[in-house]
């Protein structure tokens, strides 16, 4: 409370109030440079351009950002009016051949290559004048009365080239667990990404009898147990592998009578396949630190019990 | 899987199924105090108390599993059976203390009222 220390406090609070300023000038700028970066969504976010001298060039018939919400000052159809591209081009072209400058391509300097709209043709008979011209582009024969509808390309993609999406738990050599289907509460090690969308999955049967199988996504949950497989090399392994062979079609006559119902085979390709990334992903466990365990937890089962509740559960 | 007979099925192809839903009771249809509507079945999930947690169950499908006096063949078994299932899906919460709506393929029976339900794993989104 003596007076040195209030004068110290007070130069002291003058001197914050000072540098206090300065920076607040300083964060203001920083965040409108930062702020002006980030464009509405159809925006072009154009590189400041300079001149010869190094002057900035500022168009003043660009768009700009309303208040950084998203929005842009003028409409698609205004800039169409205020950059003038249709006209622009045009006037672009007309300069450069004014000019002579042939090194710019403009409309006129790409020449079409034209056919003669006129052909002659051999023609037969003895006074029939031997040729004749005869247009090369025949016109149409048929003019309709009233236009066509335009048919607008339709850009419905096929489902076959949707882009498939993958659960990000579900990336190859992560432990996940069958939640339904023959091989439900088993645990299994992702192989592959399908194109179709499926997983490829395996148990290795070795550990709990779950084959080289396909399996939807929606039936399986991912644990965070992870195998490191980015060693192996399963390239011939897609959707047409395994696709189910149906029996080509007999006769009708036989087919009544010839009730049996044939029971599909292992194709020894099919075993080849499982043995070969059985082997790729039992190496893969082997590499692991917590081998030991991971076999064993590859062997047991999920299981609900009394207590246990997969909302509160952390797989 | 038809297995060869050559190939031995592997020690852990042996382990006994486990219960793989969620049990849940079919507390009574969708109503006001003095119309109810049928469509709409609500579930009261086991351990599921308050609305934030009945996001993991939605989507989920149900089954409401009963015994007929006729046997009817089931799914992925050869013997005819007693067993038959109506099946369902969880649509949506119901009021703030983890009850659920589930919508059936066909309307649930009066008698499965009070009765177990149960809701599988599947469609999984975790």
């Amino acid at each position: 409370m003596s007076t040195p220390s209030a004068k110290t406090a007070t130069s002291g609070g003058k001197a914050t109030t000072k540098t206090t300023t300065t920076t607040v000038v300083k964060t203001t700028t920083t965040t409108q440079q930062t702020l002006a970066g980030t464009r509405g969504a159809g925006s072009k976010v154009q590189k400041p351009r300079t001149t010869a001298a190094g002057k900035k060039v500022i168009n003043s018939h660009a768009n700009r950002e309303l208040n950084n919400n998203g929005l842009m000052r003028f409409s698609r159809g205004r800039m169409f009016h205020r950059r003038a591209l249709y006209r622009i081009n045009k006037w672009k072209g007309d300069q450069a051949k004014l000019q002579g400058d042939k090194t710019k391509k403009t409309a006129g300097s790409i020449k079409k290559r034209r056919s003669p709209a006129l052909k002659k043709k051999p023609v037969g008979g003895d006074r029939n004048g031997k040729e004749r011209f005869v247009r090369s582009k025949r016109l149409p024969r048929y003019y309709p009365t009233e236009e066509r509808p335009k048919k607008f390309s339709v850009k419905r993609k096929k489902f076959s080239s949707h882009p498939r999406r993958f659960r990000s738990t579900l990336t190859p050599g992560s432990v996940v667990i069958l939640v339904a289907g023959k091989h439900a509460g088993k645990r299994a090690v992702v192989v592959k990404h399908l194109s179709s969308g499926l997983l490829l999955v395996t148990g290795p049967h070795k550990l709990n009898g779950v084959p080289l199988r396909r399996v939807n996504q929606i039936y399986v949950i991912g644990t965070s147990t992870k195998i490191d497989l980015s060693a192996a090399k399963l390239d011939n392994l897609d959707d047409k592998f395994f696709k189910r062979v149906r029996p080509a079609k007999k006769n009708a006559e036989k087919d009544i009578f010839d009730s049996k119902k044939e029971k599909s085979q292992l194709s020894d390709e099919r075993r080849q396949a499982q043995r070969t990334t059985d082997a790729v992903v039992l190496n893969a466990i082997k590499a692991n630190a917590d081998s030991r365990l991971l076999r064993k937890y590859l062997k047991s089962r999920f299981q609900l019990w009394n207590g246990v509740l997969p909302h509160k559960l952390r797989f | 899987m038809t297995s060869s007979k050559k190939v031995e099925k592997p020690q852990g192809a042996y382990i006994k199924k486990g219960r793989l839903y969620v049990k849940a009771v079919f507390t009574g249809f969708r109503r006001g105090k003095r119309n109810q509507h049928e469509n709409t079945a609500l579930l009261k999930l086991d351990g599921v108390n308050n609305r934030r947690e009945t996001n993991f169950y939605l989507g989920k499908r149900c089954a409401y599993v009963y015994k007929a006096k006729n046997k009817t063949l089931v799914p992925g078994q050869k013997r005819l059976n007693r067993v038959r299932i109506m099946w369902g899906k969880v649509t949506r919460a119901h009021g703030k203390s983890g009850g659920v709506r589930a919508k059936f393929n066909r309307n649930l029976p009066p008698k499965a009222l009070g009765r177990r339900i149960r809701v599988m794993l599947y469609p999984s989104r975790i």
